[in-house]
């Protein structure tokens, strides 16, 4: 124990002889860790959030559009459009559908007492606020009289309240929406930024009758309808049955494939998934290559080192030092080493994911899993590169330890 | 013979193997140094002087013969046990003093301390300073190994081979580095050391120094050439004498 206590001793001294190999170890201990927690949390952090902001939409939803393809850059609709006929007989036939809403997105300039905005403006029914669960800060939503009169009313996102009435309060007061006098009803709650890093609370919604006589002009149809499930566990019968209800609508003949496209909250949830799994692998990717290069750092510094170490190692040898001596003192130089580095990088990892959620407003939790990995790199590195040469020099005769060239 | 054998060989060789070519640095070595002798090893370079020390020394292995140490058979020893023989019997003196570097001379004196076991030292840090004293270092001992000239370093590597305060003391060209006078200050305390009751094996190439022990052992291409005791002993202040008388 007490020759443990002096090799201890030894070691430490070891480290400040060699303080600036140490502290090169060190710092690319701390580079490697601390980029390996950074990616995987901002991995994770992203997928987290686009997973709940999707699980945010009810996981009831349905979201009915018409096929689309890909051509020559850009979407070209392949199908007949969805539109009132088939929202009709959905409404009406449609057992498994709760709530549903047609949707039309149309871009316009919105004027207010104090200022104007280009925004998108969303033409739903009353519905909509049901299916998507969204909430309210101040006023009401529309009702349906307001859809079924085509009155000229409007919710507004927070983004929009900012920019056109600045300190005003905008529930009861007139904006225009392209020349059109629209009476603001409703705020609706501050979401922040999505998942793709839209502004959620850009928008401006308005029954959908108004917006397709008044903004809408010539376009026949809606880009969507959304609905939801009487429940989350007829999901599926409510996707067969509207599937069959827009077939029948829409005269597809047996064998004939759908010129319309149904997706739930599910399958979103599995797309997206897919998309984050690449991200995070892709993340991955990039902090295996940090990694890396942290370690080719600390493996140059170890090896120009080598031959003075072992020379070290040799005087020690001839002057009495057993095998085991040397062993403990590089382990706990290695063991130091890595610990510090290490816990440097977590620190510098997770301060920096606060430093990102400052900047960008990027809330990244940083990964239980990313500080184990981190610190399993660091003490590898430690051990590979400091502690495996010294055992190798350490099993040499001394003399030839001495010698070592 | 009537005193302890300290150091016995028999037929100790050793090969030195580079790829193709064999190096027979020593070839059957039987050598016999008993309790209190001070014996100088001379011999042109090469001749297999080191080699033979560094056996001595515990710190290289015969390719074949044997080597038994105050009648202990070394090549039975495993590697534990010859660290400890290192740290506790022998106190080595390399040609390339082999200090670490960025330490004082007092960590580096002390340094053996840090690996005894026997708990034979309570205060290492006095010792160390005692034995920097002995070799006219006391004003050096916060130094670092690289803000001392060769001649101090090789004064260090003496102190360290002496403060494990050793039974047998071997000595690679110590003096290679100094002056004549400091190498006749180191002769002397060799000798001091020695009535002292210690065994000492010394390498030189000066056959003044030489003068200084009891016993002179030539070697030539890895063999004993010539063995034999020294009649007229130097002393210090004889060897003072000469060097005026020369200069
Ligand atoms: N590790 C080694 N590998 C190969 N050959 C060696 C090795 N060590 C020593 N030799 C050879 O063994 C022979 C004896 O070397 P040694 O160092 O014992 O000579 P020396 O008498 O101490 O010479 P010097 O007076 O120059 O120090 C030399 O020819 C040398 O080249
Ligand atoms: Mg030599």
């Amino acid at each position: 124990m007490h020759q443990l206590l002096k090799t201890f001793k030894v070691a430490l001294k070891a480290i400040n002889k060699n303080r600036s190999r140490s502290l090169l170890t060190i710092l690319g201990i701390i580079i490697g860790v601390g980029a390996v927690i950074m990616t995987i949390s901002a991995g994770e952090g992203a997928t987290k959030q686009v997973q709940d902001q999707i699980s945010g939409l009810g996981s009831n939803l349905l979201m009915i559009y018409t096929k689309m393809e890909h051509r020559g850059g850009s979407n070209v609709r392949m199908g007949k459009p969805i539109d009132k006929r088939d929202f009709d007989i959905l409404q009406k036939n449609a057992v498994f559908i709760s709530k549903l809403s047609p949707i039309i997105v149309v871009g316009a300039q919105a004027i207010g007492p104090n200022g104007y905005k280009s925004t998108a403006i969303y033409g739903v029914s009353n519905e909509y606020f049901d299916v998507l669960s969204r909430e309210l800060y101040s006023g009401d939503f529309f009702k349906e009289e307001d859809v079924k009169n085509a009155s000229k009313v409007c919710v507004i996102g927070e983004t929009n309240r900012e920019e056109l009435f600045v300190n005003l309060d905008p529930i009861g007061r007139k904006i225009r929406i392209d020349k059109i006098p629209f009476t603001v009803v409703g705020l609706l709650k501050e979401e922040g930024q999505g998942a793709m890093g839209q502004d959620q609370d850009d928008l401006i919604i308005a029954p959908y009758t108004t917006v397709q006589n008044r903004l809408h002009g010539r376009r026949r149809g809606y880009d969507m309808i959304m609905a939801s499930a009487l429940n989350e566990n007829c999901i599926s019968e409510a996707k067969i049955e509207a599937a069959e209800l827009l077939r029948e609508s829409h005269r597809i003949l047996e064998g004939e494939e759908n010129d319309f496209e149904i997706t739930t909250q599910v399958e979103l949830q599995e797309i997206t998934g897919n998309i984050t799994g690449i991200l995070t692998i892709l993340l991955g990717a990039i902090a295996s290559i940090s990694l890396l290069v942290g370690g080719i750092g600390i493996m140059n510094i170890m090896l120009v080192s080598v031959t003075e170490r072992t020379r070290e190692i040799g005087t020690r040898l001839a002057i009495g030092a057993r095998e085991s001596d040397i062993l403990i003192q590089f382990l706990i130089e290695a063991i130091t080493l890595s610990l510090v580095g290490g816990l440097f990088g977590v620190l510098l990892g997770v301060v920096g994911n606060q430093i990102i959620y400052k900047i960008t407003d990027f809330y990244i939790p940083t990964a239980m899993y990313s500080i184990l990995i981190g610190f399993g790199f660091s003490a590898l590195v430690g051990i590979a590169f400091g502690y495996f040469p010294a055992r190798k020099a350490a099993k040499l005769n001394p003399i030839d330890a001495l010698r070592y060239e | 013979m009537t005193a302890k054998k300290v150091i016995e060989t028999k037929k100790v060789s050793r090969v030195f193997k580079n790829g193709e070519i064999e190096v027979h640095a020593l070839t059957d070595i039987d050598l016999i140094i008993v309790e209190g002798e001070f014996v100088a090893i001379m011999g042109a370079s090469g001749s297999g002087k080191s080699t033979l020390l560094n056996i001595l020394g515990c710190l290289d292995k015969p390719t074949s013969g044997d080597y038994y140490l105050d009648n202990v058979h070394v090549n039975m020893l495993n590697k534990n046990q010859l660290a400890d023989i290192r740290n506790q019997k022998i106190g080595f003196i390399f040609q390339s003093y082999n200090l670490l570097s960025r330490t004082t001379a007092l960590e580096n004196v002390e340094l053996p301390l840090v690996y005894d076991r026997t708990g034979r030292f309570s205060n290492s840090k006095e010792i160390a300073r005692q034995a920097l004293e002995l070799v006219g270092l006391a004003d050096r001992i916060y130094h670092r190994t690289n803000q001392l000239s060769g001649g101090e370093q090789q004064r260090v590597a003496i102190a360290r081979a002496l403060v494990n305060d050793p039974a047998l003391i071997l000595s690679d060209e110590a003096t290679g580095n100094l002056d004549s006078k400091a190498s006749i200050d180191v002769a002397d305390l060799f000798v001091k050391l020695n009535n002292k009751g210690k065994t000492i094996v010394m390498i030189t190439h000066e056959p003044e120094i030489a003068q200084f022990a009891k016993r002179m052992i030539y070697l030539r291409d890895g063999k004993v050439l010539t063995d034999e005791f020294i009649k007229n002993r130097s002393t210090k202040e004889q060897a003072l004498l000469d060097l005026e008388l020369t200069s």
